[in-house]
């Protein structure tokens, strides 16, 4: 019973908070009433059994929640009308949710929207759309779980007092909002996958639910190549996780990962995925990041990566890229001239990764005084303590005094 | 909802100008100003919308130990000043977003969205 309810947790909190929220025009009231199904389900289904069909279950106990809930309040402006609409809510127990429209994908569009700060569209999207509850990330976020309640409270009165619309965006505002969600999705990825600190295992669940959610959205946009670029990314960088960090927890780079250790299935789907996306011949960041990933998988010439990494500067400019474009270009082999792109980037200075690569191609290139320079920078500005492990054995084989 | 879209601009720059040149100034922008308006009615007919007289205009009353103290200009010496106001009832905040990037004062000075409080 415990799994059926987990199952039908993760799959049905959102659809029926989507649900539910379209028609009382508040994401609050309905992941109350969402919320207070489950509860129900977590005393009843032991006891009773699971239902025929869980989705409809919750639905249906959602919405007479609602509906009791709305009756005792007496203050409610619009309650004659919220009951009036909660009605039309189908409630029989075999009712086919499918068959309502599915608004989960305006539910990721709310939760996404530009007017929310970045670490509040994070947490709601992980607790609207994702249905983590608020302990489980506050643990993944490493906040206190009152900060993490209190800035999702702070979201959703947002949400309601300012209009934040919830449905999908229009065709004209698309292009502008959809890397709105695509982001919120890879960050909530990378906070599991670049570890800054923090259990394994949660870090883990954040990956595995990022993926989740961009296969989710996948479904939910068939057409947007983005989407597929941004799964297929997701899923080629996860398929390295257990290469990345050697047995002595130490970060070990792409080059010298065990590939024994990469997840083929992983990287299957993954190029699957991106040849899904390609084929609708609309290319953009995530797929070439993803194309770039994928070409690592394979073992693809470095100066075809790094001819990608190219055109990703091209198509999305940031000194990040930039960074990747040089490490990738020294790796081709012209060291000098990666050295060279590195030293032209602005305004990274606090990002560790761009003084441990300056680090590595001095290095290589015998520049062993300006290379340990370099690594001491990098360690200034890095707590993660695979990453410094890392950098502190590099920094002691260049045998440089100080060291 | 209710927004209420607040237009700030440095006022200091029509300071400046000849008469001559400040009124070609209005004029030029003046049919993009209308076609806003028109946009912001097709939203809401019964929006409202005025214009405020120059910050350096303005008084600013306080109350100090219960006694009542005026000075001249603006309350706050910053570089963009509101110069006038409109308030509509609009569908959502991205509804409002894009009526205020219709107003032209959102080129040369900003447009604030302040969701009315509705209790």
């Amino acid at each position: 019973v415990t799994s059926a309810l987990e199952a039908t947790f993760r799959e049905e909190w959102p659809r029926a908070v989507a649900i539910l929220t379209r028609v009382l025009g508040d994401l609050s009231l309905a992941e109350d009433a969402v919320q207070d199904a489950f509860t129900k389900a977590l005393e009843r289904w032991p006891r009773d059994g699971v239902p025929r069909s869980p989705a409809a279950w919750i639905l249906a106990t959602a919405r007479n929640g609602a509906i009791d809930r709305l009756r005792r309040d007496r203050t409610f402006a619009r309650k004659a009308e919220l009951l009036a609409r909660l009605q039309e809510v189908p409630d029989g127990e075999d009712v086919d949710v499918n068959a309502i429209p599915d608004e989960r994908l305006a539910l990721l569009f709310t939760c996404c929207h530009p007017a929310l700060a970045v670490e509040a569209r994070i947490a709601l999207t992980l607790r609207e759309v994702g249905g983590l509850a608020t302990p489980e990330i506050a643990r993944a976020f490493l906040v206190p779980e009152r900060t993490l309640a209190q800035r999702l409270v702070r979201a959703k009165r947002r949400v309601r007092e300012t209009g934040i619309p919830f449905r999908v965006p229009p065709d004209h505002l698309l292009p502008e909002r959809l890397p709105d969600v695509l982001r919120v999705l890879y960050l909530v990825f990378n906070e599991g996958y670049a570890a800054t600190a923090g259990d394994t295992l949660v870090r883990r669940d954040l990956c595995a639910e990022a993926i989740r959610l961009a296969k989710l959205l996948c479904v939910l946009m068939p057409d947007e190549p983005e989407a597929f670029g941004l799964l297929a990314l997701l899923l080629l960088q996860d398929s390295r996780r257990e290469a990345r960090i050697g047995a002595d927890g130490e970060l070990v780079l792409l080059a010298d990962q065990d590939r024994s250790l990469w997840d083929r299935t992983a990287i299957e789907e993954g190029r699957r995925v991106l040849r899904r996306a390609e084929s609708l011949r609309r290319p953009g960041p995530y797929q070439l990041q993803a194309a770039i990933a994928a070409g690592h998988a394979e073992g693809t010439d470095p100066r075809v990566i790094a001819g990608v990494y190219a055109a990703l500067e091209r198509l999305d400019p940031s000194p990040v890229v930039t960074l990747n474009r040089a490490v990738a270009v020294a790796l081709a082999g012209d060291v000098p001239a990666g050295l060279a792109l590195l030293e032209g980037i602005e305004g990274l200075d606090g990002y560790s990764y761009l003084h441990s690569a300056r680090a590595d191609l001095l290095r290589r290139l015998g520049r062993s005084e300006e290379a340990a320079a370099s690594y001491r920078e990098a360690l200034a500005r890095t707590d993660n303590a695979p990453e410094r492990r890392f950098l502190e054995r590099r920094l002691r084989e260049l045998g440089v005094d100080g060291a | 909802m209710q927004y209420a879209l607040l237009v700030y601009s440095d006022q200091s720059s029509w300071e400046g100008l000849d008469p001559d040149e400040a009124a070609r100034q209005r004029a030029d922008s003046m049919p993009r100003w209308l076609a806003a308006f028109d946009e912001i009615a097709r939203a809401d007919p019964d929006y409202a919308a005025r214009e405020l007289e120059a910050a350096s205009e303005a008084k600013v009353v306080r109350v100090v130990d219960g006694e009542r103290v005026v000075t001249d200009g603006p309350f706050a010496e910053t570089k963009e000043q509101i110069g006038g106001f409109f308030l509509a009832r609009l569908t959502d905040l991205d509804e409002a977003i894009r009526l205020a990037a219709l107003v032209p004062a959102s080129e040369y000075g900003s447009l604030e969205i302040r969701p009315i409080v509705e209790r």
